[in-house]
């Protein structure tokens, strides 16, 4: 047989390359989770985005944590207690916890913690957060004594949060490069648009935890590359899967797609200073014009639910007995013209881009909202130009709101007449809600919590801030051999028992 | 002109071009609409905290001193900082700029070997069915977008075949087998576009000299068709493949977000989206100035290399 020498280099580079390219697989006890951007900053106390609390939550701890069903447990704190009137809290801190460079974790850490993110020249963001608290001292190396300057129940639940990670005082300099904490999982490396390497902390407080060697998360930005990716076994988990994608990939046999109640909302803001929804009037008849299950429907495939404020149905404080208006269009435009509007409104709606599920709930209102006399234009704009062009600015717009550990840090900011978030984005003020909130706030028993908090739903169904559309799902892919990891409402990760293969 | 003050001149231009883009860069990227502040504070972004913040950062200078502190910095080798990420932004650039150029390195090859041999062929097979087949897959190659080959590709080969990995880049110290194999498809799907350009080119203008009187005394002359393909048509038909290549070259490496976003492969584009969407603007206004410096320096080797290849050129400006 003559080879030609064509033939021969042919099939010695076809042969070379079939080598080369055999797909290296990920060796070992690793898991692998898809994210969708990159990390901003790896001190924790600098985080903000969802990408970000992920890593918060493997390679750190804070005093309390909570579970996949919304329940606070003791973290880094074995206890805690509070006196009489709410403004004392003492927490008794484990012994023994190793920060990832051997040190031990005690209440200096907690202190100095506490006051760098109290500290106005650090910025950190969650400072607004804990303005209740005046001081926070060590009474002994395993005590940390809080002092606030208002009673405050929910104290210990707030110190779930995804920003106060504990993380050594002599550390706090070198945060941002050389991450330290007492997590399951300890800093390896980040390369920012391709990973973040995490290995096990062998000397973590939970004995036999973690039961992976390793997680790494992967930034793939393309949400199809992230499902091929999936499907090929190159990842093992798809963090925040698109809502359209729940239904497809469920039906896969290598697949377990998990789609969890959230309070994280979307809302069409509407500016109570600025006409025409500055008139209560017109907010009511908006709400008279919407129905809340279509827009569920269309927006999110059914992978919601309605609500009236950022209490989700999910809590067992939802006012599930509220009278909710019956969609009538032509009530809608009856209260249209007694608000002095005849021939209806018509106003543009901002909706932000790169934001899908966003820009489809501001088309869906478009839709939805014509035959009770609001005749809506849509106008795109930017995310990144939002919070400095929009919010708080525009009379009318798209924006939402992640879920916070606590139902007070999820209403009172937005809804109280002098609270912060309410001055940013719609100025709503009610009488009857501020006393709701001001009496559920400084009661330590549930019972009292919850009719206030039911009062307050049922000021709002009266007198609408805003059209609160619905609380969202949360939905992750994972692969069929991931396991002992639940899919958690707060859109972060807990793997100490996780397991691959 | 002699070619040392030909190349000078030139070099005189690159300095010219590389200040008045600084300038340009500047004024572009604060004209964008948003701010960092609340880039960095996120959700958390109360106008007390913002105004904070933007004190911290020196946001409050006024822009030309913001702009004389950024290029007397850049002049002593001091590129910034990434103010989201609170890092050196020269670092970030230099490894980013890496892992783009070993794309753009492999695709470049990939441009000039393939480019310049299919179009060498259809232009000796004009007319043939080989030549027609070639044509249409260079205009559907031209025509389609990279990013829908960049799915295609995925879905085949990752997804389907599953012969190679979907996304991202590994470490050669993770193995030359993984470190290739994530190489493969984004330098493929890169190349498509720019070889079916660069054999058209190549096609055009070998045709032209084939067509051409000294071809044709060659022919004459009596030489094998081999001798007059290789030794007379083929160095004048490159010359314009030569100028497209040397810019190809910077378009392949300041030129491929998609590529890299498609992929996730963490290079210089994705660094640019980053900075883009943080409204990181010292590690945007560096990012772009490299950007520029490769563009700028692409074309300056495109332009020596014409001129010392083509005397014609250097004299140019004179002679004609």
């Amino acid at each position: 047989m003559k080879i030609s020498r064509r033939t021969l280099i042919g099939s010695t580079l076809a042969a070379t390359t079939a080598a080369a390219i055999t797909p290296a697989r990920a060796a070992g006890n690793v898991m692998r989770i898809a994210i969708g951007s990159s990390l901003n900053n790896l001190d924790p106390m600098m985080t903000t985005i969802g990408d970000e609390y992920i890593y918060d939550n493997l390679a750190f701890n804070g005093l309390t944590r909570m579970r996949e069903d919304l329940v606070v447990e003791p973290d880094l704190a074995e206890s805690w207690s509070f006196s009489d009137d709410i403004k004392t809290w003492t927490f008794k801190l484990r012994k023994g916890v190793k920060f990832h460079d051997g040190s031990e974790m005690v209440a200096d850490d907690v202190v100095a913690f506490f006051k760098r993110t109290l500290d106005p020249a650090v910025t950190a963001p969650a400072r607004s957060q804990y303005d209740m608290v005046e001081d926070v001292s060590a009474a002994d190396p395993y005590t940390v004594v809080f002092k606030l300057n208002i009673p405050y129940g929910g104290f210990a639940d707030i110190l779930t949060d995804r920003q106060v990670k504990i993380t050594p005082r002599a550390a706090a300099a070198t945060m941002a490069t050389k991450p330290i904490g007492t997590g399951p999982f300890k800093f390896v490396s980040y390369t920012a648009g391709d990973r973040l390497v995490l290995t096990k902390h062998t000397e973590y407080f939970e004995p036999g935890l973690p039961k992976l060697d390793g997680v790494e998360l992967r930034i793939i930005p393309e949400m199809s590359v992230k499902i091929a990716a999936l499907q090929a076994g190159d990842i093992d988990v798809v963090w925040d899967l698109p809502l359209d994608q729940v239904k497809t990939l469920s039906t896969r046999g290598d697949l377990r797609v998990d789609s969890v109640p959230t309070a994280s909302w979307d809302a069409a803001v509407m500016n109570n200073l600025i006409p025409p929804f500055n008139d209560p009037k017109v907010r009511q008849a908006f709400h008279l014009a919407v129905d809340k299950k279509d827009v569920v429907e269309l927006t999110l495939f059914g992978q919601g639910v309605e609500t009236i404020s950022p209490i989700p149905p999910s809590h067992s404080f939802y006012a599930k007995d509220a009278a909710m208006p019956k969609v009538n269009p032509a009530a809608a435009k009856k209260l249209l013209a007694e608000a002095g509007h005849p021939d209806g409104i018509k106003i543009a709606i901002i909706v932000p881009v790169g934001r899908p599920v966003r820009e489809r709930l501001g088309v869906t209102l478009q839709q939805l909202a014509k035959p009770g006399g609001f005749d809506i234009t849509v106008q795109r704009m930017p995310y990144a130009a939002f919070s400095a062009e929009v919010t708080g600015k525009a009379a009318f717009y798209v924006d939402g709101y992640f879920a916070r550990p606590t139902v007070d840090t999820s209403t009172f900011p937005f809804l109280h007449t002098k609270a912060s978030w309410n001055e940013r984005l719609w100025h709503y003020s009610d009488a009857t809600v501020d006393k709701a909130l001001d009496e559920a706030r400084k009661s330590g028993d549930q019972a009292v919590q919850k009719k206030n908090y039911i009062e307050m739903q049922e000021a709002l169904v009266k007198n609408p801030a805003s059209f609160f559309a619905y609380a969202v799902n949360f939905a992750c892919a994972y692969r069929k051999s991931v396991g002992g990891v639940k899919t958690h409402p707060m859109r972060w990760f807990d793997l100490r028992t996780a397991t691959v293969g | 002109m002699p070619i040392a003050a030909f190349v000078l001149k030139r070099l005189a231009g690159l300095v010219g071009v590389l200040l008045g883009m600084s300038l340009l860069i500047f004024g572009i990227v604060h004209l964008l609409p948003g701010n960092v502040a609340y880039a960095i504070l996120g959700e958390f972004a109360t106008p007390a905290a913002v105004a904070q913040l933007e004190l911290k950062l020196g946001l409050k200078d006024p822009l030309p001193l913001q702009y004389w502190h950024w290029l007397d910095g850049m002049l002593h080798g001091d590129f910034g900082l990434s103010i989201v990420m609170n890092k050196p932004a020269a670092a970030l650039i230099v490894e980013a700029l890496g892992r783009s150029a070993l794309l753009a390195g492999f695709a470049f090859l990939i441009v000039a070997a393939g480019g310049i041999s299919l179009g060498l062929y259809a232009a000796t097979h004009r007319g043939q069915t080989s030549d027609r087949v070639l044509t249409l897959a260079q205009f559907g190659l031209l025509a389609i977008p990279e990013f829908f080959w960049a799915i295609v590709c995925v879905l085949v080969f990752a997804s389907w075949l599953n012969l190679l990995p979907a996304t991202g880049y590994a470490p050669i110290s993770e193995g030359i087998g993984s470190w290739a194999a994530h190489l493969v498809l984004p330098v493929l799907v890169l190349s498509f576009g720019l070889v079916a350009h660069v054999s058209r080119l190549t096609r055009s203008s070998m045709i032209e000299v084939l067509d051409s009187r000294y071809v044709l005394a060659a022919r004459a002359r009596g030489f094998a068709e081999r001798r007059v393909l290789w030794r007379h048509a083929l160095p004048n038909a490159l010359l314009p493949a030569i100028t497209v290549l040397a810019i190809d070259a910077g378009l392949l490496i300041g030129g491929i977000v998609v590529i890299e976003t498609v992929f996730a492969y963490p290079g210089l584009g994705r660094l640019l989206v980053f900075a883009i969407e943080r409204h990181d603007l010292p590690l945007l206004q560096v990012g772009m100035m490299v950007v520029t410096a490769i563009y700028a320096l692409a074309n300056f080797v495109a332009e020596v290399l014409y001129a010392v290849l083509n005397p014609r050129i250097r004299v140019g400006g004179a002679a004609a």
